[in-house]
């Protein structure tokens, strides 16, 4: 009889736990060995030799790109949520039940289309000789360099995660107990100060979650920094292509890989803590 | 009276797209008075105390404050703290910080509100949740942080909004004490928003009633009771026997049910015009033998009974189909048949009866 149950259950998870075992545990296992293989000739061999880690660690070109992602990803997630957050208040408190349901659908539109697309159209407004630079011209100014800037990439990161991260914070605001906003004017807050003393704090974990997201996206995203960056700096995504052309690196660019599997699980946790602190039920 | 208004409500409307919530309201509430505002949802009640706090804006009319004008000013810049029913305390705030929350609005500086807000806890008996949060307490002691973060700017009204209505009914009378206690040691006005009769008639200095937006009768709790003012009020205080009939010529009343003496104070009643007589039901009576010629009677029979503790309400419908009820001791029942379906007669003494100013 018990047994019948757990086989059952087991019907029913067996799927999810088959593609989580081949999709991502075997993967993440074959390149934590990967990372300790050596090549010779150009060709892999399998080892165990901590060379790819004390190499890899020893380069200041590494730990440059990494501080260099860690930055635009943290940059990334300040700026997406500050310029999402009056956007979804807006769509929460302003609009009409009616509105915030055609405000939602033009949110979940840019996923229609893919990033690649979107970030490739960026470049024909951003170029020297593109839509911007354009106007400037006839106006007699310019061409201001746009393209192949670290203010283009942001513009990819943005692109990629800003739909997203107002769709997100806009969950949390939707839920947040109305009567808490009328108590806080009730006791003599204002309208901005109730934003920061209660909006903010009431729906702290969606907004956490929201910024979270978007550093996620960032920091592993290789099409921004190479199509509107121009790969200059190196992030570390392209600094793991550049590693497996050159000689066939692949275990040293397994190491990196790790690194930036490890910084976003460290990252992650700590945000997810920030996000429930002093919650207890 | 004029001097002692400490809010006054001047012809105040108040519209939701082309729905009157309050019609024409007319109302002062007096310095350091508990006021209870009572009604059926939808009546209007609620809406009139959002508009006090400045939470909902009047359509028409003038709410004055202290002899103030209050219309235009923002809720946050009135000083009408409010309690809500679901008490709208901050999740992410502990106890203490709740209480602090108006006094940090205010600009007043840490330590200062920090003993403010310690004060008011230790009087509310809740001090030794001061850094708990607010999802670890239990629902009375709830209410008291909700209180404590109102009162600790002292106000010269409260205002409240059903905050009982969630309690379990032994909390609930305590509550009502402790709220009765602290109206009457800060001598401030309260304005109390309630279906309960019980909850209005236990606390209230005055009781307003209200039905569809209009007041139906502001009084203390005995007036009310003894003298409804309108059919609405006796029928929602549910205490009462009501007929209504025309005044014959003898200057009886003539109802569907038969013809009764009105009490001798009805004077002024013209014949022809119509009337509504009431009789509360601890002052009618039961009998399985017709009443003798002092009392007025009708028959009816018995269509179920009530118990609350030593008295039991019997309900009885007369042959028309109005509904009677009668309040009665236990021993007196005892002495009658009281199977459903049993005719007896409910009898009062014309002296008794009331008639509603208002027909």
């Amino acid at each position: 009889m018990r047994r019948s149950v757990s086989l059952y259950g087991l019907t029913f998870s067996l799927p999810m736990l088959l593609w989580q075992l081949f999709f991502f545990v075997a993967p993440l296992v074959f390149l934590i060995a990967l990372s300790f293989w050596t090549v010779r000739n150009f060709k892999m061999e399998a080892d165990f030799n901590t060379i790819n880690w004390v190499t890899m660690y020893g380069r200041s070109v590494f730990w440059q790109s990494y501080g260099l992602t860690l930055a635009l990803a943290t940059a990334a997630a300040a700026i997406t949520s500050v310029l999402a957050f009056p956007c979804s208040y807006a769509i929460a408190f302003k609009l009409s039940p009616r509105m915030r349901q055609w405000a939602i659908f033009l949110m979940v539109i840019p996923f229609f289309t893919s990033y690649l697309v979107r970030v490739y159209s960026w470049q024909i407004f951003l170029s020297d000789n593109g839509i911007i630079n354009g106007l400037f011209a006839s106006i007699g100014m310019g061409p201001f360099p746009l393209l192949n800037t670290v203010f283009a990439t942001m513009i990819g990161y943005l692109t990629l995660s800003f739909p997203l991260v107002v769709l997100l914070q806009l969950f949390s605001l939707i839920f947040i107990d109305r009567t808490l906003i009328e108590a806080a004017h009730n006791l003599r807050c204002g309208r901005i100060r109730t934003v920061f003393a209660v909006v903010i704090p009431s729906a702290r974990v969606g907004l956490v979650i929201a910024a979270l997201f978007c550093f996620i996206l960032s920091f592993g995203d290789f099409v921004s920094p190479v199509y509107l960056g121009g790969g200059d700096p190196t992030t570390l995504s392209i600094l793991i292509t550049d590693t497996t052309k050159s000689g066939q690196q692949w275990p040293r660019a397994a190491v990196i890989a790790l690194t930036m599997i490890g910084t976003l699980l460290a990252v992650a946790f700590a945000a997810v803590g920030f996000a429930y602190k002093g919650r207890t039920k | 009276m004029q001097g002692n208004a400490l809010v006054t409500f001047d012809g105040v409307i108040k519209r939701f797209g082309g729905f009157v919530a309050v019609q024409k309201l007319d109302l002062e509430i007096h310095k350091g008075e508990f006021l209870a505002i009572m009604g059926s949802s939808g009546c209007g009640k609620t809406t009139t105390l959002r508009m006090l706090a400045g939470l909902e804006a009047p359509s028409e009319g003038e709410i004055r404050l202290g002899g103030k004008p209050i219309n235009d000013l923002p809720t946050w810049k009135r000083d009408t703290p409010m309690v809500w029913q679901s008490l709208a305390l901050f999740p992410f705030l502990n106890v203490i910080e709740n209480v602090e929350f108006a006094l940090k609005m205010r600009g007043v500086g840490a330590t200062e509100r920090r003993k403010r807000a310690g004060n008011w806890l230790e009087r509310m008996q809740i001090s030794e949740f001061a850094e708990r949060n607010i999802s670890q307490l239990s629902g009375g002691q709830r209410q008291r942080v909700a209180l404590a973060r109102s009162l600790v700017v002292e106000p010269e009204i409260l205002l409240l909004d059903e905050p009982l209505s969630a309690l379990d009914a032994h909390l609930k009378v305590r509550m009502q004490s402790v709220l009765q206690n602290l109206q009457r040691e800060l001598g401030i006005t309260f304005v109390y928003v309630t279906h309960s009769q019980s909850e209005a008639f236990a606390m209230a200095d005055r009781v307003v009633i209200m039905s569809k937006g209009v007041v139906e009768q502001v009084g203390s709790a005995q007036e009310i009771y003894r003298a409804p003012r309108t059919r609405f009020v006796a029928e929602f205080l549910g205490s009462s026997n009501i007929f209504a009939g025309q005044i014959a010529a003898d200057g009886t009343l003539s109802t569907s049910t038969g013809q009764y003496r009105l009490p001798r104070d009805m004077s002024g009643t013209r014949p022809k015009s119509t009337a509504t007589l009431v009789v509360l039901d601890t002052r009618s009576y039961l009998s399985s033998v017709e009443p003798g010629p002092e009392f007025d009677w009708v028959r009816a029979k018995v269509v179920g009974e009530e118990f609350t503790g030593a008295m039991a309400k019997i309900y009885l419908e007369t042959a028309d189909g109005s509904e009677l009820r009668v309040q009665s001791g236990y021993e007196e029942l005892a002495k009658l048949p009281m199977n459903t379906g049993q005719d007896l007669f409910v009898y009062w003494l014309p002296e008794d009866g009331h008639v509603l100013p208002i027909a």
